[in-house]
């Protein structure tokens, strides 16, 4: 499928809607929870993010393909491509960047310019936090979680967050495998 | 002017504090308070005799900024208030700058006096927010100020790992604080 | 977890003259601080910190229906293992939407104090700041209608004072449709509970913050219309209601 191709269903899938700081303030108050309850334990909250984004995901990929009506992707780079148009943009209202390729074509990383779970967000000046959490770490879990549902295990994990003080947010994927030993379906 | 700026929690814990002096007029922005090596103490506890006015203000009157609510004659100290909805108070105490015996008419530590220098000669202007905590410029001033104040309040208290009642330590939020007090003190 | 009074423990930081200088800043004599700032947080190069996002930036922004319902749904799944009972979850969710209500309540005024069209009053002529809610009414007027429609986009749909001359402390806003359940299937040995807890939250908060001490919670009451239509039962503390008696013979609006 063509690049534009893909921005286009990404924009005009319709969905209903919800006031965005709704959804911006409860993810503040489940990473906020999480932290209170693992007693700032943050390499625990990160996984338990993760965990949560992975039974999100199982769940919305059905919604993802209903809404946006696509087929398969006929490669892994047409799954990044899907991920960030169409995916995020439906769900998060934002495109990521789809940059860094390894030469492979089983790694690549998303930039997020905005990211609406970290609105308002500043994170505890405790001297660990800013070193230990990854606070949208539940997007990891998400995508690993929705791609499983359709063959791809994946792994995904933060490398960089302007809540550290980085200059960008960087998600990192990599393709582990296709399960079943399905080979990537030759067309959509 | 100097200037001590408090914010109390609704149960006043002490979140924040500042000291600076006026900007206007020539001013450098550093408080030079009447009793240097007491000031610290004097000026907690004067915010904090206010507080049963300002209680019973807050229940008069519903506006966020409640002006000024109290004056401490011994140290000439004047205290203006702001509430935000949920229940921070913001107190500003403000003492004017003894009057240099040879600006005639202002007589030195009898703090009442200084309201009574209004036609006097000095060079700063008796409704200049610099001299008079009580004029209606001062009181137009010291909103902005509360306002701004206020905005990055909000800000503080929007990050879901704020809990109300935590000390405010952001050196980010001192430096906003310390630019709106320059800008409109 | 009120701690010392902050000016003994200055006084005892500067007491102790004979402590080495150089384990901590020394404060200047001029700038009393409340205790030894922190040296701060790391910033990304541009310095980009929440102090330079605008409040209003993702005022009437939106988001999926969908994202918010699976996040809110594991939030509730979450919870549930680490509680005993329906009420206990309840109480939890609560819990977490009450400091959502102090959040909201000081946006709403921002908002209303930032702008000409206020978020706080129906008409956009008024340019004064709006008022920190005094009375009962007012303050439920505020929940009702202004906090609704940022949460909600719309209204609730009533609010009502009980009948019952025993408890004159008691309100009950509705909403016949509450999006917290719509998108939410509760688990299978729960379904009494609502998880509107965590409005009734959001409801406490507000009404705290404000001063009023409150006890909010969520009620199933389905119509065959309405099949999860919930009523929001707020009891005010005798507190709140002697003050609100002595207000009114005050005049005071």
């Amino acid at each position: 499928m063509s690049s534009t191709k893909t921005t286009r269903i990404g924009e005009e899938t319709r969905v209903d809607k919800v006031n965005a700081e709704l959804v911006t303030l409860t993810y503040g108050t489940i990473v906020a929870q999480l932290c209170q309850d693992y007693d700032s334990n943050y390499q625990d909250v990160n996984k338990q993010l993760d965990k949560m984004g992975y039974n999100i995901g199982m769940r919305l990929i059905e919604d993802f393909l209903a809404k946006s009506g696509v087929g398969r992707c006929a490669n892994f780079r047409e799954t990044a491509d899907m991920i960030a148009k169409v995916g995020f943009k439906i769900f998060l209202n934002v495109t990521p960047t789809v940059t860094n390729w390894t030469s492979d074509n089983t790694q690549f990383s998303l930039i997020f310019e905005d990211n609406p779970l970290a609105d308002f967000v500043e994170l505890p000046d405790d001297g660990r936090a800013q070193d230990e959490l990854w606070f949208s770490n539940i997007l990891c879990g998400v995508l690993r979680g929705s791609l499983e549902m359709v063959q791809m295990q994946i792994e995904a994990h933060f490398v960089s967050d302007v809540l550290r003080g980085d200059d960008t947010t960087e998600m990192r994927v990599s393709l582990v495998r296709y399960i079943e030993d399905e080979m990537p379906p030759e067309e959509e | 002017m100097s200037y001590y700026f408090t914010i109390l929690s609704p149960t006043d814990t002490p979140l924040f504090n500042i000291a600076f002096g006026t900007s206007k007029g020539g001013g450098d922005g550093i408080a030079r308070f009447r009793f240097p090596e007491t000031a610290q103490y004097m000026n907690q506890f004067i915010i904090h005799s206010s507080l049963d006015i300002l209680e019973e203000a807050q229940w008069t009157n519903g506006g966020m900024y409640l002006k000024h609510i109290d004056t401490y004659p011994p140290a000439a100290a004047y205290i203006t208030a702001f509430l935000t909805p949920s229940g921070a108070r913001f107190l500003l105490l403000h003492q004017p700058p003894n009057l240099p015996s040879s600006t005639g008419t202002g007589s030195g530590l009898g703090s009442s006096s200084l309201l009574g220098t209004a036609g006097s000669t000095t060079r700063a202007s008796s409704s200049s927010i610099a001299a008079n905590p009580t004029s209606p410029q001062t009181e137009e001033a010291v909103r902005q100020f509360m306002n701004e104040v206020y905005e990055n309040y909000v800000k503080t208290a929007m990050s879901p790992f704020y809990k109300q009642g935590m000390e405010i330590k952001s050196p980010v939020f001192r430096t906003r604080v310390t630019a709106a007090g320059r800008k409109w003190l | 977890m009120a701690g010392p009074p902050r000016h003994a423990t200055m006084q005892s930081i500067s007491n102790g003259s004979t402590l080495q200088s150089g384990d901590r800043p020394q404060a200047q004599p001029s700038q009393q601080q409340l205790s030894q700032q922190s040296p701060g947080l790391r910033v990304p190069s541009n310095r980009k910190t929440i102090y330079d996002r605008h409040l209003n930036r993702s005022r009437n922004t939106e988001l999926s229906r969908a994202s918010f319902a699976f996040l809110f749904g594991e939030m509730v799944t979450y919870a549930q293992r680490r509680v005993t009972g329906i009420q206990d979850l309840e109480k939890r969710l609560n819990e977490q939407g009450y400091p959502l209500g102090l959040r909201l309540l000081d946006l709403l005024f921002y908002r209303s104090t930032s702008t000409s069209s206020s978020a706080l009053s129906s008409s956009s002529t008024s340019s004064s700041p709006p008022n920190r809610p005094l009375r009962i009414i007012t303050l439920l007027h505020l929940i009702h209608g202004p906090l609704w429609r940022l949460l909600f986009g719309r209204a609730a749909d009533a609010l009502e004072h009980s009948v019952s001359p025993d408890t004159p402390n008691e309100y009950m806003i509705t909403d016949n449709d509450p999006m917290v359940n719509t998108y939410i299937s509760a688990p299978r040995d729960m379904s009494m509970l609502n998880c509107a807890a965590y409005v009734a939250g959001i409801i406490e908060g507000v009404c705290d913050g404000c001063g009023f001490e409150t006890k909010v919670s969520a009620h199933n009451q389905p119509t065959e219309l309405w099949p999860s239509r919930t009523v929001f039962l707020v009891r005010f503390g005798d507190s709140v209601m002697e003050r609100e008696k002595v207000l009114e013979r005050a005049g005071i609006k």
